[in-house]
């Protein structure tokens, strides 16, 4: 992390509440406050705090920051989902809590995930695709990533949408064609920002969400993945 | 003689200025040197390295260059000679051949080891090199056992490795050379590269290195960024020696192929990231932003004509598709050259001055932990050009006199 680019996955969940209270704690008597230095430098940005408000609290994460660079072990995170199969191609997964800071954290509250297949796969349409939903993951994070990136640098976001295709040949998941992949041959993310700054501001906004997404680095990077029967 | 106030361990050119400073405050002290002056210039480079600042950036203290060539690049063997002058000229105490085996607490302070005995000494400066050792990451293990590899210490010229393709990993200034040597070899490169810092060679009519040095970012402290550990990871800036830029649009033209950080190795087959055009897209915007600070510093000097206008360099060209997997046994490579970076081997010092990671804790060159011990020539070390051999003079000027202070408190105490 830097502090040009917060975590996006940070910014993705509600960062005043238990992170601000979680970071106060695990900093109690370890950090003192560091003065950001506003002094530009060839290899980062300028930052300028002023008052503008994307609803990140950059102050929260840029704490989490220090803190981990302090208690490495804090950093650690384990994130969970639980998927229960309804009928034919459907399942719903329920998201819940999620273990960081040293220990289980609650969110308070309960998402739910529906992926299923449309008509056209002769399917019962009652969620988005598996493909669709990881095109989604990977749009938000982005997102999440240049709303952060933004309130760091004082640039105030008033628009961003984003596009997300992902090409993939059907040959591959139906068997037909041993050469085909199973997944996306090629992934486009198209942006559409109204900022308060210069173009190469916003390229440099959406450059940097990309070097400091999750989701980003685990569709562009090989994860070694087990799947086990309990 | 087995004390001296000081011992410098490594005769490259931060161990030779801090002897020169320490000369000349009349600090006795002897360098203590494994091998001969400039050691690592001479023997742990590649035949045809030459230095990556034009020669008028060598400044050493007391020994700025003169010769004919100011804006010429030495080779690293005439710079070496170079240091070897330097040194008889200024009568400097070097003892070569004299390998350190350890660093010590010590009855004056420290005891150096010794393959020949030992030194006692209130002061040890630690002047071994940023780049003692190469760098190369585990995955390396992973290699099929009949692919050869080399790292950058063992590689010297194109002909140490076998015919055909070779893997070039790392993207900064090694990386872009060793692949540009070995690709006009005859050999086919293919290039993988992560984070990237991409230069031109020379903008507006003036070389980079005038530029950084003139605008006052060479001079740059460590206590004015505001990410320190940051930049001091920051990789080299992508350069050659010479007039030419040399970046990935250079290499693709001559025929070297571009792929993503080599990400893992499985199955034989090495596994690129897709994430190439995103870290080539940081690379031209900070490249942006870096000859933005150039224009509008010759905007406010008035300088703009002195500093003809010049087209900004070409985004980074890319196929659209770079490929995301290499076939390790097919035969289309038959070696691996690591260019992945250098560590300093600081393992001789035997005292608590090391982070959890294992690296030497220091403050701006001065190793808290142990007081009286100094570290020199490390990444952003006081100064972004703590690592130039143009920086050398002043990191040693500011550790001198700290300990010139802590002398003179060691004599009112």
């Amino acid at each position: 992390m830097t502090p040009t680019g917060a975590t996006p996955e940070m910014g993705g969940f509600e960062t005043r509440g238990w992170l601000t209270r979680a970071v106060r704690k695990i900093t109690r008597g370890v950090i003192t406050d560091t003065p950001i230095n506003p002094n530009e430098d060839i290899s980062m940005n300028e930052q300028t705090p002023i008052a503008i408000d994307n609803g990140v609290n950059v102050e929260a994460l840029l704490g989490a920051r220090q803190a981990i660079s302090q208690m490495p072990a804090a950093g650690q995170f384990t994130w969970r989902a639980t998927c229960k199969w309804q009928t034919g191609v459907h399942s719903r997964s329920p998201v819940e809590g999620f273990f960081g800071l040293g220990e289980d954290q609650d969110r308070g509250a309960s998402f739910t995930i529906d992926a299923d297949h449309p008509a056209q796969f002769a399917a019962g349409n009652a969620g988005a695709t598996p493909l669709e939903i990881a095109l989604s993951a990977l749009a938000s994070c982005l997102t999440a990533g240049v709303a952060s990136v933004a309130q760091n640098r004082g640039i105030q976001l008033n628009k961003a949408t984003s596009r997300v295709e992902g090409d993939m040949d059907l040959a591959g998941v139906l068997g037909v064609d041993g050469g085909a992949r199973n997944g996306f041959n090629d992934v486009r993310v198209e942006f559409d920002i109204d900022a308060d700054a210069t173009d190469a501001e916003i390229a440099a906004l959406v450059a940097q969400s990309q070097k400091r997404s999750a989701v980003f680095d685990i569709i562009t990077n090989p994860t070694n993945v087990s799947v086990s029967v309990a | 003689m087995t004390y001296a106030t000081t011992v410098i361990i490594g005769a490259g050119q931060a161990g030779l200025a801090m002897s020169y400073e320490l000369t000349a405050l009349g600090i006795d002290h002897v360098i203590l040197e494994r091998g001969n002056i400039a050691n690592s210039w001479r023997k742990d480079r590649w035949d045809s390295l030459r230095l990556l600042t034009p020669n008028w950036q060598t400044r050493m203290p007391g020994g700025a260059y003169t010769g004919p060539d100011a804006n010429g690049f030495s080779h690293k063997d005439d710079f070496a000679m170079r240091l070897q002058s330097y040194a008889d000229m200024h009568s400097l105490p070097v003892h070569t051949g004299i390998e350190v085996q350890s660093v010590t607490l010590g009855p004056f302070g420290y005891r150096v080891h010794t393959n020949t005995g030992h030194f006692d000494c209130r002061h040890v400066v630690v002047a071994s090199g940023a780049c003692a050792r190469p760098a190369v990451p585990k995955l390396a293990d992973c290699l099929p056992r009949n692919l050869p590899s080399f790292t950058t210490f063992d590689y010297k010229r194109p002909s140490d490795l076998p015919d055909g393709g070779v893997l070039v990993v790392g993207g900064s200034a090694t990386g872009l050379q060793l692949a540009r040597e070995l690709q006009r070899s005859g050999r086919q490169v293919v290039l993988s590269v992560g984070e990237h810092v991409r230069v031109p060679r020379r903008y507006r009519g003036r070389d980079i290195s005038w530029w950084l040095d003139t605008t006052g970012l060479m001079d740059r402290g460590y206590r004015e960024v505001d990410d320190l550990a940051r930049v001091r990871r920051t990789p080299s800036l992508q350069l050659a020696a010479g007039h030419e830029t040399l970046d990935l649009n250079a290499l693709q033209a001559e025929g070297v192929q571009v792929v993503g950080r080599l990400a893992t190795i499985r199955d034989r087959h090495a596994l690129f990231s897709g994430a190439l055009r995103n870290h080539c897209d940081l690379g031209d915007l900070k490249l942006g932003r870096l000859l933005d600070h150039f224009d509008n510093w010759a905007a406010k000097h008035g300088s703009e004509r002195d500093l003809p206008r010049a087209q900004r360099p070409v985004p980074t060209q890319l196929p659209d598709a770079p490929r995301l997997t290499l076939d390790l046994s097919s035969g289309e490579v038959s070696s691996v050259l690591w260019a992945t970076g250098y560590r300093t081997d600081h393992s001789f010092l035997n005292l608590p001055v090391f982070d959890r990671r294992g690296r030497l804790e220091h403050d701006g060159g001065i190793v808290t932990a142990a007081p009286g011990v100094y570290v020199m020539g490390l990444p952003f070390m006081r100064r972004r050009k703590s690592t130039f051999i143009d920086g050398v003079g002043a990191d040693a000027r500011d550790l001198a006199k700290d300990m010139t202070m802590q002398l003179s408190g060691a004599i009112a105490a």
